[in-house]
């Protein structure tokens, strides 16, 4: 075998300009390749890094009607039994937040506007997602304590600010009235838009007094040392709550339009990819065509003198993979330290204006979803195999004598 | 017993649209330690017949037998192992492969024979000492003279200790000092290690220098002589 390679090493460099060539047009697709896909995926990665931090957790435990009707009659008794239930049922889980969330109607002195209230443990949710950090003014609440934290926008919508008394009005389990006078203990600079602008944090147990849900809440989130463990932890969660009226969401289940939007953004690099790849894999083609079909006489003497069709197989399998795995890794390495080199690209002038006006950061994140690299190497190793397939049927055909009489 | 013999051995090329008749009914038969010269015009069917004898090629009637085994019968893979085990093969040109040394292209036919690697070493060394390759044994093809190519050649078909070698005209491309040469090195090799050689040429000094000689003419044995070769110095 180390005499294989050595043999297909060598062969490679027969020819050194037509071998560089090969190899830098497959590394240029790889390079264009992850380039479109990173620059497509760095926005939706941050902003679903966001939703995950801050929102929804990886996973989520949800009563099963809940989806459908988010309504305070559909959450669930939750108690230390059924939180070390959750715990128990994989090692990989880090940590559970319990939440109750409802619609209701805020309103200072003069107007109203619709709040999302979400009663949270404080503790809880900043080893969560350090939400104290987020604070743009006051302190966060503790446990117990008649007071609300509002989204900053929605607090200079109200023009309310710290030390003011906020009124929340609604519903709440059963249909029960719900309403309350809070102290604004806090104000936070929510980096999701809609939460900025709607957000009202209360204390869990506050909460669920005032919504009549005592011991209830609508979503425990469950966090994770490694994303990667999202899936199997899910799995392991859905059957030890299996029987119940407790159903698992992964992220992705828990935001489907975000990753809908991201993969229509996808179409187009994608498709450019496809056609770039064939446009390269024609190159690729030529460049073993031809270093087969000149070879042919050599082939005749080396299956004259014994070496069997499959050995000599092997030795131009070897060539065409080591033209794909140079190409492969160049491409991958040159892309992955473009990408640390612009990450991220920051936008200034009117069209950072724009993006700020819009609620966001004005920067281009890159995306490094290691699938965008290795999907690369696998799509060149598709096109390898394809491009394999001439000198393989060559050789397996090739009559001696022809060979050396061509 | 012959270590070859063919029996209404026939090759017809093109049978369906315009049939050549390259050899025909040809009945023959070498010995052990054979040092023979097949002459004969252009298109008479040297290289033909040296195929059949090889292996590369299937006769279209009769058979080929090497020592006992009648090879027309064998599958291709079989064929070429074969070969591999049992016969040397010495090409007009384009007998080496380009990107290895002269030991490296030793070597690769007794990697093939899958031999051990200490063994491989010193057989290559001591073989390309023998053809008088000494210096340049880390030399690739273009860095030698066609000669010392040829040389390397017939290293390698020693290499795999064949039953017998075969050589197609081998000085063809070689002028006469470097013929004389190499077919110095074939012949004694010949005479120290009893090696087998049956050689097709065109040329006279290289028929003198056999101790057999067969001519062919249409495709048939026309003469099969032996003959005295005075000694070389
Ligand atoms: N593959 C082939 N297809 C068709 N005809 C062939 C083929 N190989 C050889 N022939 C024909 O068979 C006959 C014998 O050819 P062969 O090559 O054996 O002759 P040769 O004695 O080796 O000639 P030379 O001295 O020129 O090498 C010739 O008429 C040749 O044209
Ligand atoms: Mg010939």
């Amino acid at each position: 075998m180390a005499t294989f390679i050595k043999l297909a090493w060598r062969n490679l460099w027969r020819n050194k300009r037509r071998t560089i060539i090969t190899i830098t047009a497959i590394m240029f697709a790889v390079l264009a390749a992850v380039f479109m896909q990173s620059i497509n995926r760095g926005s939706y990665e941050v902003m679903i890094d966001r939703m995950v931090s801050f929102n929804t957790g990886y996973i989520q435990v949800q009563d099963y009607r809940f989806d459908d009707e988010s309504s305070l009659d559909n959450s669930f008794y939750y108690d230390e039994e059924l939180r070390d239930k959750i715990l128990n049922a994989d090692w990989r889980i880090d940590k559970i937040v319990p939440r109750i969330e409802t619609f209701m109607l805020a309103a200072n002195d003069v107007s109203t506007r619709g709040a999302v209230v979400l009663g949270i443990d404080p503790d809880k949710e900043h080893e969560f997602n350090e939400i104290r950090n987020i604070l743009s003014d006051g302190r966060f609440f503790e446990a117990g304590e008649q007071s609300v934290v509002l989204g900053q926008g929605m607090a200079n919508r109200l023009q309310l600010s710290v030390g003011d008394t906020l009124a929340l009005m609604g519903q709440g389990r059963f249909g029960m009235s719900a309403s309350g006078l809070f102290e604004i203990t806090g104000i936070v600079d929510h980096p999701i838009r809609d939460f900025n602008n709607q957000v009202v944090y209360l204390p869990l147990d506050t909460a669920q007094e005032l919504l009549s849900a005592y011991d209830h809440v609508t979503s425990v989130l469950i966090t994770l040392q490694n994303e990667r463990h999202t899936n199997p932890v899910a799995a392991s969660l859905k059957s030890a709550l299996d029987g119940g009226e407790l159903v698992v969401y992964t992220w992705p289940e828990l935001m489907p339009e975000i990753l809908e939007l991201m993969e229509m953004d996808l179409a187009v690099p994608r498709l450019l990819t496809v056609v770039l790849y064939i446009v390269i894999g024609f190159g690729f083609f030529g460049t073993v065509l031809t270093m087969t079909m000149e070879r042919l006489k050599e082939f005749g003497v080396l299956l004259s003198i014994g070496l069997k069709r499959l050995g000599l197989a092997s030795v131009l399998f070897l060539e065409t993979l080591l033209f794909s795995l140079m190409g492969v890794l160049f491409g991958l390495g040159f892309a992955w330290s473009i990408l640390k080199l612009i990450d991220p690209i920051n936008l200034s002038g009117e069209a950072a204006q724009a993006v700020i006006d819009l609620g966001f950061d004005p920067v281009i994140p890159m995306s490094f979803a290691p699938d965008q690299f290795y999907t690369q190497g696998f799509y060149v190793f598709i096109i390898a195999m394809i491009v394999f397939l001439f000198p393989l049927i060559k050789i397996s055909r090739l009559n001696i004598l022809e060979a050396a009489r061509s | 017993m012959s270590i070859i013999k063919t029996e209404n051995l026939s090759k017809v090329y093109n049978p369906d649209t315009v049939p050549v008749h390259a050899l025909n009914n040809v009945n023959i038969s070498f010995e052990e330690g054979e040092f023979t010269a097949v002459r004969g015009p252009s298109g008479s069917g040297k290289t033909t017949l040296l195929n059949m004898i090889g292996g590369l090629d299937k006769p279209t009637e009769g058979s080929v037998t090497i020592d006992g085994v009648d090879i027309s019968k064998l599958k291709d893979s079989k064929r070429i192992d074969f070969r591999l085990h049992n016969i040397g093969f010495v090409f007009q040109h384009y007998n080496l492969i380009p990107v290895f040394t002269a030991r490296e292209n030793v070597s690769f036919i007794m990697l093939l024979q899958k031999r051990g690697k200490k063994e491989i070493r010193e057989r290559a060394d001591a073989l390309l000492d023998k053809v008088g390759l000494s210096k340049k044994k880390d030399s690739r093809p273009v860095q030698m003279s066609g000669g010392e190519q040829q040389r390397v050649a017939v290293a390698r078909a020693l290499a795999s200790e064949p039953k017998f070698i075969l050589a197609d005209e081998p000085t063809a491309n070689l002028d006469t000092e470097s013929a004389m040469n190499l077919l110095d090195i074939m012949n004694r090799m010949n005479k120290e290690q009893n090696v087998t050689f049956i050689f097709s040429t065109h040329d006279q000094r290289v028929i003198d220098r056999a101790r057999r000689v067969i001519t062919m003419v249409d495709g048939a044995i026309h003469k099969d002589e032996e003959q005295h070769v005075a000694e070389q110095a």
